[in-house]
Order: structure tokens, then sequence, then C-alpha cells
């Protein structure tokens, strides 16, 4: 090959426009190499550097937000910049920031080891965010594997607790099997798309550009149409939609904590990224297939979620649960955005409020969890309010935001959706999602019981408490974060035009 | 003569792959599946893909079915009483099976491939670096994060955490 075609062919690799994925790499690399040069007294800042990083990366991309390169295709058509794909960036620069701390405050609890950790949730963060930019169905495929691989360590990451471990295997072997559908629906698009057309073509049939023209002109293809529908099936798996949420409770309870906070708000809200570049640009003209699809998936991930949640003693199974239920609301967003352009940015919305609440729940979880991580109770959340007053205030505004309760920035969330979903005219999945909603306050509302009011005890025996782990008192770091969070949803609810004239455009 | 070949590569990765399946001693299942390896390998040549076959024998067969061989014996499983299968799974495989032969047969029915333009490429080595650093030079520096995540990941699932190189002194109360 001619140095003038390796030169064309490296024109387009602007290394700059993924500098924040890049710049998260290497630091990755360097928290490894910290470890070995550093001390061993002051091992102990090394994730203050992951998260110093993370804070630098996401001040760098929300000052330079309109990028030079902003619907330019990059690297040879694999990377598309967007303004969705900035969105996703902030999002999941913030999450794992969030994702850091609470390690930093888990951690040294559990027997495991600490900088791999940090090292894991950087690289798993730039794959996310190569995931939401990416173009083309190889550099999709990698970017989720390269996810998915971080997750399964992440999620066995407790290898002392026989939970963990089984959780990881579970989520391995589950995991596995929803990335070999997705392949094989990847396989069966390029095979009906691969290099016809564009006279003989220099493309693959990997370009999403590419794959979205064959299906316009050739819509009742059936292979591509198979193939499609094999695709969006995995990546159901990652948000947990219906058929395939059986590996959440199990998963989510068996995490470390942290672990689980970023299972529940990034793999979810990176399915979501990668389910609305899917649907908007390269299976749009599969409309007639997509909607009722969407539509009965969003139905049945909302009963379901809701009607399992309902039973759950288990905070992080509860969390889970509800999280399906969740994704089955943003489904009704994403089934809404096929003919009302602006639900998508309803979804983003959603997701940002999702993981302001969530990260707070998760925030008083992790203050909360005792000697077994795995283990925690709702009975744990007794007088919860009474001994450390500021959690629970933490803890109500979280569960509230999550359940949609008026002032707080989860009903907003919601009512977006909802106006959405009825301005594209599907008004039974609507019916079915409000009735869901009320559903949902009972089991949130039985979570902020706990916290909140006394159960009645017999006097006669007053043993329970004692078996019950004592909440640690949070360091101001933690005040602040949570005071944030609880804060940030609080003012979400009563002033929105900040994020929605970003998120809405 | 290619007619003949396929079909016995094809009857040898579906008879070694039921071998795989049905055999009790995993020793025996592991060297099955690496005929079945062999039998795709020659599928692959017949379709021209001769880089392919080769990479699959060399990975899967030379490194893979060798690794899966080395920790079965490293095990040591004795081939136990099997238990028989509940209702519910035979249920749930026929059901299973059945969807698949469907799947199978309406593909075979409806599908559309696109015809074979004249002159294709066949995939060398060379076309193959080609891409490989050039075009897809991200994915490629991406799956060696991915990999090192990975060999982290093994490291970290199988050291023994005994607690002495960690200060046992934060966060213990």
């Amino acid at each position: 090959m001619s140095t003038e075609l390796l030169q064309a062919a490296a024109e387009t690799n602007q290394w700059w426009a993924i500098g924040p994925e890049m710049i998260l790499g290497c630091a990755a690399l360097g928290l490894l190499v910290l470890e070995i040069v550093m001390p061993k007294d002051k091992r102990k800042l090394i994730p203050h550097v992951a998260m110093m990083t993370l804070l630098v990366v996401l001040a760098g991309v929300g000052l330079n937000f309109d990028t030079e390169w902003k619907d330019q295709e990059l690297f040879g058509g694999l990377i598309l910049l967007t303004d969705a794909g900035q969105v996703a960036r902030v999002f999941f620069l913030l999450s794992s920031l969030l994702v850091c701390y609470f390690g930093t405050v888990c951690l040294p609890r559990a027997r495991a080891p600490r900088v791999e950790f940090y090292h894991i949730v950087l690289v798993v963060t730039a794959a996310l965010m190569l995931l939401a930019q990416s173009n083309h169905f190889v550099m999709f495929f990698v970017a989720l594997e390269t996810v998915t691989i971080g997750f399964y360590i992440l999620v066995g990451y407790y290898r002392e607790s026989t939970r963990s471990l089984e959780a990881g295997l579970k989520y391995l072997v589950l995991g596995a099997l929803s990335s070999a559908i997705m392949l094989f629906g990847i396989v069966l698009i390029y095979g009906a798309v691969g290099k016809v057309g564009l006279e003989g073509g220099a493309h693959t049939g990997f370009e999403f550009s590419v794959v979205a023209d064959f299906l316009r002109h050739h819509p009742d293809n059936f292979l591509a149409t198979a193939g499609a529908l094999l695709v969006l099936g995995g990546v159901a798996f990652k948000i947990g939609a219906f058929p395939f949420q059986i590996w959440i409770p199990d998963v989510y309870q068996g995490a470390p904590t942290p672990v689980t906070a970023f299972l529940a708000v990034s793999s979810k809200a990176a399915g979501f990224a990668v389910l609305l570049t899917l649907v908007h640009r390269v299976f749009a003209p599969l409309e007639g297939v997509l909607v009722p699809l969407l539509s009965l998936l969003a139905a049945a991930t909302i009963i379901m979620g809701n009607l399992s949640a309902l039973t759950q003693h288990n905070t992080k199974r509860l969390m889970g649960l509800s999280g399906v239920s969740h994704a089955g609301y943003l489904l009704l967003g994403v089934t809404a955005s096929i003919s009302v352009p602006w639900a998508a940015g309803a979804v983003w919305f959603y997701l940002f409020t999702y993981m302001l609440a969530s990260m707070a729940v998760f925030g008083v979880m992790a203050h909360l969890a005792g000697a077994d991580d795995a283990d925690q109770e709702l009975e744990h959340y007794e007088r919860l309010a009474r001994d450390r007053p500021f959690l629970g205030a933490v803890l109500a505004i979280g569960v509230g935001s999550l359940a949609g309760i008026p002032p707080l920035a989860g009903f907003m969330g919601k009512l977006l959706l909802f106006v959405a979903a009825f301005q594209a005219h599907l008004y039974w999945l609507l019916a079915v999602a409000l009735g869901s909603v009320v559903v949902s306050i009972y089991y949130y509302f039985g979570w902020i019981k706990a916290a909140f009011f006394e159960s009645w005890q017999p006097s006669g025996n007053a043993t329970s408490p004692s078996v019950r782990p004592v909440p640690a008192a949070p360091s101001w770091v933690g005040v602040a974060v949570m005071a944030t969070l609880a804060l940030a949803t609080v003012l979400l609810g009563f002033y929105q035009a900040p994020l929605t004239s970003w998120l809405l455009k | 003569m290619a007619n003949f070949l396929f079909y016995t590569f094809a009857l040898l990765t579906l008879a070694s792959a039921v071998l795989v399946v049905m055999n009790k001693n995993a020793v025996n299942a592991a060297l099955g599946l690496l005929l079945s390896l062999v039998g795709v390998a020659g599928l692959f040549v017949l379709l021209d893909a001769a880089l392919l076959a080769f990479v699959l024998l060399l990975v899967y067969a030379g490194a893979v079915v060798a690794l899966f061989l080395f920790i079965i014996m490293l095990l040591d499983t004795t081939p136990g009483a099997q238990k028989p299968f509940s209702r519910l799974t035979i249920a749930a495989s026929a059901i299973g099976g059945a969807l698949l032969l469907l799947g199978v047969l309406s593909l075979d029915e409806r599908s559309v491939l696109p015809s074979l333009t004249a002159a294709h490429a066949i995939p060398t080595l060379k076309n193959y670096a080609e891409q490989l650093f050039t075009t897809y030079l991200l994915p490629v520096q991406l799956v060696g994060f991915m990999l090192l995540v990975a060999m982290l990941g093994v490291i970290v699932l199988s050291r023994k955490c005994t607690g002495e190189d960690e200060p046992k002194t934060e966060g213990q109360p």
C-alpha cells in the first residue's frame, strides 16, 4: 500500500476529536503505574487521582461542548460526533465520578483490591463514551464488549462474597448470550447489505448510514429486518427490558453497591443512547415494525418491573426491579420519539433526573451497608430518620423523585415523557404507564415508611435492632455530594429551563 | 468434488458437535469440540477464507481447546450421575428447538442474499492487515484496552487478597 493511500485512510483520523476518551484511557494506565511507584502509605491518593481526571475531562467536555468536528464522520466513518453524543459524554462522566466516590466509601470495608476498580471504571467510561459516538457496527460492537467485559469483572469484584461471585457468573453467562444474539444480528445485516448498492463500492455494510440507506430502499428485506430485531434484542438485555430482565435482581444484589449504581445508571443510559441512535439513524425505515414492537416491550417492561418490585425486601433488588420499570417509561419515550422528535431530549432529561435520584439513594445505601454488602434489607432503614436525619432526608428526596412525587425532578421527567407519548397518540400505553406509577408509589413509600416511621414492636422481644449494621456517618465530602444531588433533584422539579433548553433543542 | 467435501465437513462438524453435548466425559467432549472446529475450518477453506480457517485452527483448536483440556484435567471432574431433566426443561428446549427450526426455515424461504459480484477480492493476510492498520485502527486500540481489562480482571478475581498489602486502618471502626 502506497503512502498516499495510507495518508488518505488516515486523513479523517482526528485523534483530538476523541480526546476525552484518550485522556481517560491514558489516566487508567497511569493509575496502574502509580500503584507500583507510590509508597504504600500514599496509595490512598490514587482514587482521588481518578476522580480528579474525571472532573478535569468533564470540565473540558463542558467547555468545548460545540466541537469543531460536530456532525462529521471521523476515522473513516467509525465515529460521528453529535449533540446527543456530547450529552452522553457529560452524563457518563458525571455518573462515573459519583461511582468512584461511592467506591472510596464502600471498598475499604471489603477485602478487595483497590486500584483496579478505578482503572476498570475509567476504561469502561471511555468505552461508554465511544459507544455513544459510534457510527459503524464494528466500532459499536467493540465498544460494547469493552463495557461488558469491564462490568463482568466489576460485578464479581468482591470475590470473597459468594453472592458477588454468583452475580458475576450470572452476568457473564447471560451477557455473553446477549452479545452473541447481537453479533448474530449484525452479521445478518452485513450479509444482506454488504457489497451491494453503490457501484461495487468502498463501503462494507457496517456503516450506520449505509445500513439505513439499504433499509430505505429495501424495507421488506427479511434478512436485514431479522438482523435489526436481533440487534435490538441485544440492546434490550442491556437496558433490562421485559423478556431480558431475569438477570437484574440477582446481579444487582450481588454486585458491590458502587457497581450496582454504575449498572443501574450508566449501563442503562448507554443502552438508551444506543437505542436512540439505532431507532433514529439506522433502523428508521423500519418504523412499521418498530412502533408496535417497542410499544409492546415498553408496556410489558413497565408492568413486569412494577409487579415484581412490589414484594421485594432487599433494597438492592428493589432498586433493580424498579429500575426495570424506569426502563419501561424510557422505552415509552423512545417509542414516542419516532413520531415526536423532541421526545429524544425528554428521554435524556429523564435519564438525568434518574441519575440524580438513584445516585442519592445509592449514596445512602453505600453508607448504610454493613459487612455483607448484598444484605441490605428494608428493615435496616428503621429509625434512620432519627439516627441520621441527613441520610433520611436524602433518601426521602431520592426515593420520592424516583416515584415521581410532584415537586421533585422525577415528576417533571415523567411528565415530559407522558406528554410526548400523548402527542405521539400512544394512548393505551400511556394508560398502562399512569396506572403503574400509582402502583410504584406503594413500594417506594414502603421504603420511606421504614426509614421514617417506627414499626410497632412488642416490648417483650426487642432483639432485632442489634442485628442490623450501624449506618456510617458520612464525611463532609459525602454530605456535600449527597446534598448536591438532593438539592439538584428539588431544584430541577421547580426550574427545568437550564437542562431542558440544552436537551430539547 | 466441492459438494462432496462440503458434505463431509458439514457432517464432521455436526456429528462432533452432537458428541460434545451428549458425551458424559468432559475430556471426550472437549476433544469432540476440537473435531467440530476442524470441520468448521474446512468449511471456511471451501469458502475461500483460508486465513480465517488458519486463525480458527491456531487460536481455537490450538489454544482455547488446549486450555479447556488443561482446566478439565486440573479440576479432575469425574463423570457423575446425571440428573434427569425436569419436564419444564424438556418442554422449554422443545419449544426453543422448534422456534429455531422455524427461524432457519423462514430464513431459507424468504431471505434474499446479494448476488456475488464477479471480482470480489479474496481476503489475504495482506488485505486483512491493511484494513486493520488503516480503517480499523481505533477499534484495534480499543480491543487492546479490552484485553488489558480482561487480564486485570483475571488477576483481581484469582488473587487472594490477604489484606496485608492494603493498609487495614482506613475505614475500620
